[in-house]
């Protein structure tokens, strides 16, 4: 029986796990419920913001933090070209499964040409603050953890605010739940749409960024992410944001609680396990309420 | 008159003739005409191909359903051939036929649960299914031999290399034959025109009483059962499993790819795909070496077709040789007033003898 | 008595009550038709009865077993066929391919080509019956919406299904056409089919049904022959909000 400190840490850990994990999905789902587009080289831009974030600071010897201030944008306007130039030419009725190859073959390109630039090695970034760690109630929790789950906290709480405050925010979601009765009622839903890509990768920089604080970063990992986001958005239901935050918060913390026992690798079922059982007894997810889409 | 499908006769139906004819020919001198071993070798991975991706055509072909995790049926077929053979000491060939059968048999599971969603929903689950069979045969090392591979001795010890490559030549071009005859009695069939039903639109599909569920089963059933066997085909020619390799989502999406190319509703669309695509693969290989550079082009050949040829070459070449036959006009126009009382008139002399 | 019936069928989309504990039965043998304002659950009734979506309580049942529960295609089976109200075809399949996609009610050897001579006959026939077989060989979605609704009209009709289930069959076709369904569907009950037909079209319901059931807001208020519904101010007072 693990003891109890060592429970306290795998749950703080695991909650801050499951908000970086919230956020990463939270793009996820703003693509699939802008267009029904289902992103899957969302984590391959991942682990491209990531790898930006450690040559800059390898390279130019800034903070991989404030690589943010070029990704971000730089993110945002790939999102809006991307839904623009490309997205928009696939023919409505096979859109999603288009969409699916083509941006596996995005996710593939963005792979292939990491692979080139920076070759196979893997990467890390050493901070000089990377291994500092507070301690508390005898839990060890590592600094850089911290600021993770900070930005995706901020990150989310900005997306919110855009969301539910905005002009912009507004005709973002009545894009998402009608597309037909927000043109009828005069929003303009292909810059919309373009916007809420931009939105989604920028969510993505942030994701890469705080990702490359305290993990090591190959070419191939981004599949090592894709799988779980998916389930988690399946988990959450497709097409729901607070779905997805709750499924992240929620398989975050089964994971980190199942490593103690199981170690890192079959710790990682758990999302396959859960995406299966939710297929199993409610293909619609779980979490989603009436905003979520089956398929 | 009758339209071009009733036809026999069509320059469509003759360039395939010919086209068939041709590369039956070709593939059958191919080991004696190719100049070394290593392309004799190259040819066996292009079958290879093409047998994995006209084996994916059984259900994205007729369902429309787009897997991108049958990489992990092919891996399954492999190592369940080597692992049989190794740990179950199972003659080689008997372990193949095992070891597709068992992927057969997990497929029923496995298209349970995955084919209870559809579109975006399935594609998820598909990749997960590979990343998921690649974690476990990484972790299990004990079993598996994970990261280190597994060995799988050559059916045939005695033979040399030139000779092996032959042998498997033939037997993968038998093997693609027989998965294209399967899947062109299937097309012609009531099953198939159930499934192309689903395909269209599923839900009207099962309003007209087709069991939609039970139909898609079967087919990814016998998907897998292909796929499985090319696996394990490829599992006793090549020797060596990796499991990085194996279960491969560039695998599924190769098979993804050429099926498209081709076109996914013609039967030798996946076959045209794997001669393109594969001979292109191996050309980058020799071109780049072995840098990260044949993703590149793999994605971008990928989106390409996606986003200019959807329906693939053949149909294509299909829609210009139709264009050249010029005989062949329906008009849609509606009925004339005329035709319409007539037809009543015709009618209502058709139906008198019944209620009198 | 082979006829369908709900009983207190309830189903509601979020907020909205669309069947409020819907009884209604169908005479069978007869034209029956299901008239009633926008929005009150004609369609989804259709739904309800024929598998497409599950109700949230009560009961479908025909020729006396209960259907609730199960699948379209198994309801399909029983002898119930439908059509749609925005028209579904199979759009790349050809006319005669669509036709015969429709399954026969006692199981076929799958392995059995489609494209056997009796089968396609048979298929052939309901299309000149339709007067569309001149199209036979043209993909669907490339005709016209009058001419996609004669085709799912075959391709329904193929399958020989007891009961036919029409939803709007008027909706948006030119009165010559009109005419030749309702003619159609007269014939067909004639030779012993039993039709429930929801529509808005007065005239084509006037014309062709003999029973017909109006439902206000996820209830029948009224039913009866055409002539008593036509003077029934209940009826009048649902579609005029009087």
């Amino acid at each position: 029986m693990p003891s109890g400190a060592l429970l306290f840490q795998s749950v703080i850990l695991g909650l801050l796990l499951g908000g970086l994990y919230a956020l990463l999905a939270a793009g996820l789902t703003l693509y699939f419920g802008i267009m029904r587009v289902v992103m899957i080289a969302h984590s391959a831009f991942l682990i491209l913001a990531a790898y930006l974030a450690w040559w800059s600071h390898t390279e130019l010897g800034i903070d991989p933090l404030l690589s943010m201030v070029v990704t971000v944008p730089l993110f945002f306007a790939c999102g809006v070209l991307l839904q623009r130039l490309l997205l928009a030419r696939l023919r409505a009725v096979t859109l999603t499964m288009m969409s699916v190859l083509l941006t596996f073959a995005i996710a593939v390109v963005i792979e292939g040409l990491l692979g080139y630039v920076f070759s196979g090695t893997q990467r890390r970034i050493q901070l000089g603050y990377g291994s500092a760690s507070l301690e508390l109630f005898g839990a060890r929790i590592a600094v850089v953890k911290l600021i993770a789950f900070g930005l995706a906290a901020v990150a989310l709480l900005s997306l919110y605010l855009v969301m539910k405050r905005t002009t912009f925010g507004w005709a973002l979601r009545a894009t998402i739940q009608h597309r037909d009765a927000a043109r009828l009622v005069g929003i303009d839903t292909d810059r919309v749409a373009g916007f809420g890509f931009g939105l989604g990768l920028a969510t993505a920089a942030i994701g890469g960024t705080a990702l490359s604080l305290d993990t090591t970063i190959y070419p191939s990992l981004h599949w090592h992410w894709i799988g779980p986001l998916m389930a988690i958005i399946v988990v959450g239901g497709l097409g729901s944001v607070p779905g997805a935050a709750a499924a992240a918060m929620l398989l975050g913390l089964a994971q980190s609680l199942l490593q103690i026992e199981l170690g890192t690798t079959w710790a990682q079922t758990v999302f396959y396990v859960a995406l299966f059982l939710t297929l199993a007894v409610r293909p619609q997810g779980f979490f989603g309420g009436r905003l979520a889409q089956r398929f | 008159m009758p339209s071009a499908s009733e036809r026999l006769v069509t320059p469509g139906r003759i360039a395939g003739a010919v086209a068939l004819t041709a590369f039956a020919a070709v593939a059958l001198a191919y080991p004696s005409i190719a100049p070394n071993p290593y392309l004799l070798s190259v040819g066996i991975v292009v079958l290879n191909y093409a047998v994995l991706s006209t084996s994916w055509n059984f259900v994205g072909g007729f369902t429309g359903y787009i897997s991108l995790g049958h990489g992990a049926l092919a891996g399954l077929g492999a190592y369940g051939t080597g692992l049989l053979v190794t740990k179950a000491g199972l003659p080689s060939f008997v372990a193949l036929a095992a070891a597709a059968l068992l992927v057969a048999a997990l497929a029923v599971p496995i298209g349970y649960a995955a084919l209870r969603v559809r579109g975006a929903s399935f594609v998820i689950v598909s990749i997960a299914l590979v990343l998921v069979t690649l974690l476990v045969f990484q972790s299990w090392a004990s079993f598996t031999g994970g990261s280190r591979g597994l060995n799988v001795p050559r059916p045939f010890p005695g033979m040399l290399r030139p000779e092996h490559h032959r042998v498997f030549f033939y037997l993968f071009l038998a093997l693609l034959a027989i998965a294209l005859l399967v899947w062109w009695l299937i097309d012609r069939s009531r099953f198939g025109l159930g499934l192309k039903a689903i395909r269209e639109d599923e839900d009207k599909a099962e309003a007209l009483g087709t069991p939609t569920f039970a139909y898609k089963l079967v087919v990814f059933v016998v998907s897998a059962f292909f796929t499985g066997l090319a696996g394990g085909l490829y599992a006793l020619w090549f020797g060596d499993l990796d499991p990085i390799f194996q279960f491969s989502i560039l695998t599924g999406s190769y098979m993804v790819l050429m099926a498209l190319l081709g076109g996914v509703r013609n039967l030798f669309g996946p076959l045209v795909g794997a001669l393109v695509v594969g001979s292109a693969l191996e050309y980058f290989k020799v071109e780049f070496g072995n840098t990260p550079l044949h993703l590149v082009a793999t994605g971008v050949l990928l989106a390409l077709v996606v986003l200019f040829m959807p329906d693939g070459i053949l149909p294509a070449i299909g829609a210009l040789l139709r264009r050249l036959d010029r005989t062949t006009d329906s008009s849609i126009r509606e009925v004339t007033a005329a035709e319409l009382a007539a037809q009543r008139v015709g009618g209502e002399q058709h139906a008198q003898p019944r209620s009198g | 008595m082979r006829s369908l019936e709900a009983v207190e069928l309830t189903k509601a989309f979020g907020g909205n009550v669309v069947l409020d504990q819907t009884t209604v039965s169908f005479r069978h043998g007869k034209v029956n038709a299901l008239i009633g304002p926008n929005g009150s659950g004609k369609t989804t009734f259709f739904n309800c009865v024929t598998g497409l979506i599950r109700p949230d309580s009560g009961r479908v049942s025909y020729a006396g077993a209960d259907i609730t529960r199960r699948t379209p295609h198994a309801i399909a089976r029983a002898g119930l066929g439908r059509t749609f109200q925005l028209c579904r075809v199979f759009p790349r399949m050809t006319v005669l391919d669509n036709v015969l996609a429709a399954t026969r009610p006692h199981g076929v050897n799958l392995f059995r080509g489609a494209r056997g001579r009796a089968e396609v006959d048979r298929a052939r026939g309901w299309l000149t019956k339709l007067g569309i077989e001149h199209l036979a060989a043209v993909e669907a979605r490339n005709l016209s919406w009058g001419q996609q609704k004669l085709l799912e009209l075959a391709g329904v009709l193929n399958s020989e299904p007891e009961t036919v289930l029409l939803d709007e069959p008027a909706g948006g076709v030119n009165p010559a056409l009109l005419d030749r369904i309702g003619a159609l569907v007269r014939e067909l009950n004639a030779e012993g089919r039993t039709f429930v037909i929801v529509e808005h079209n007065m005239d084509l319901v006037m014309s062709i049904s003999d029973h017909i059931v109006v439902f206000d807001r996820g209830r029948p208020i009224a039913e009866g022959p055409p002539a008593a519904i036509r003077s029934d101010e209940r009826v009048l007072g649902a579609y005029l909000g009087v």
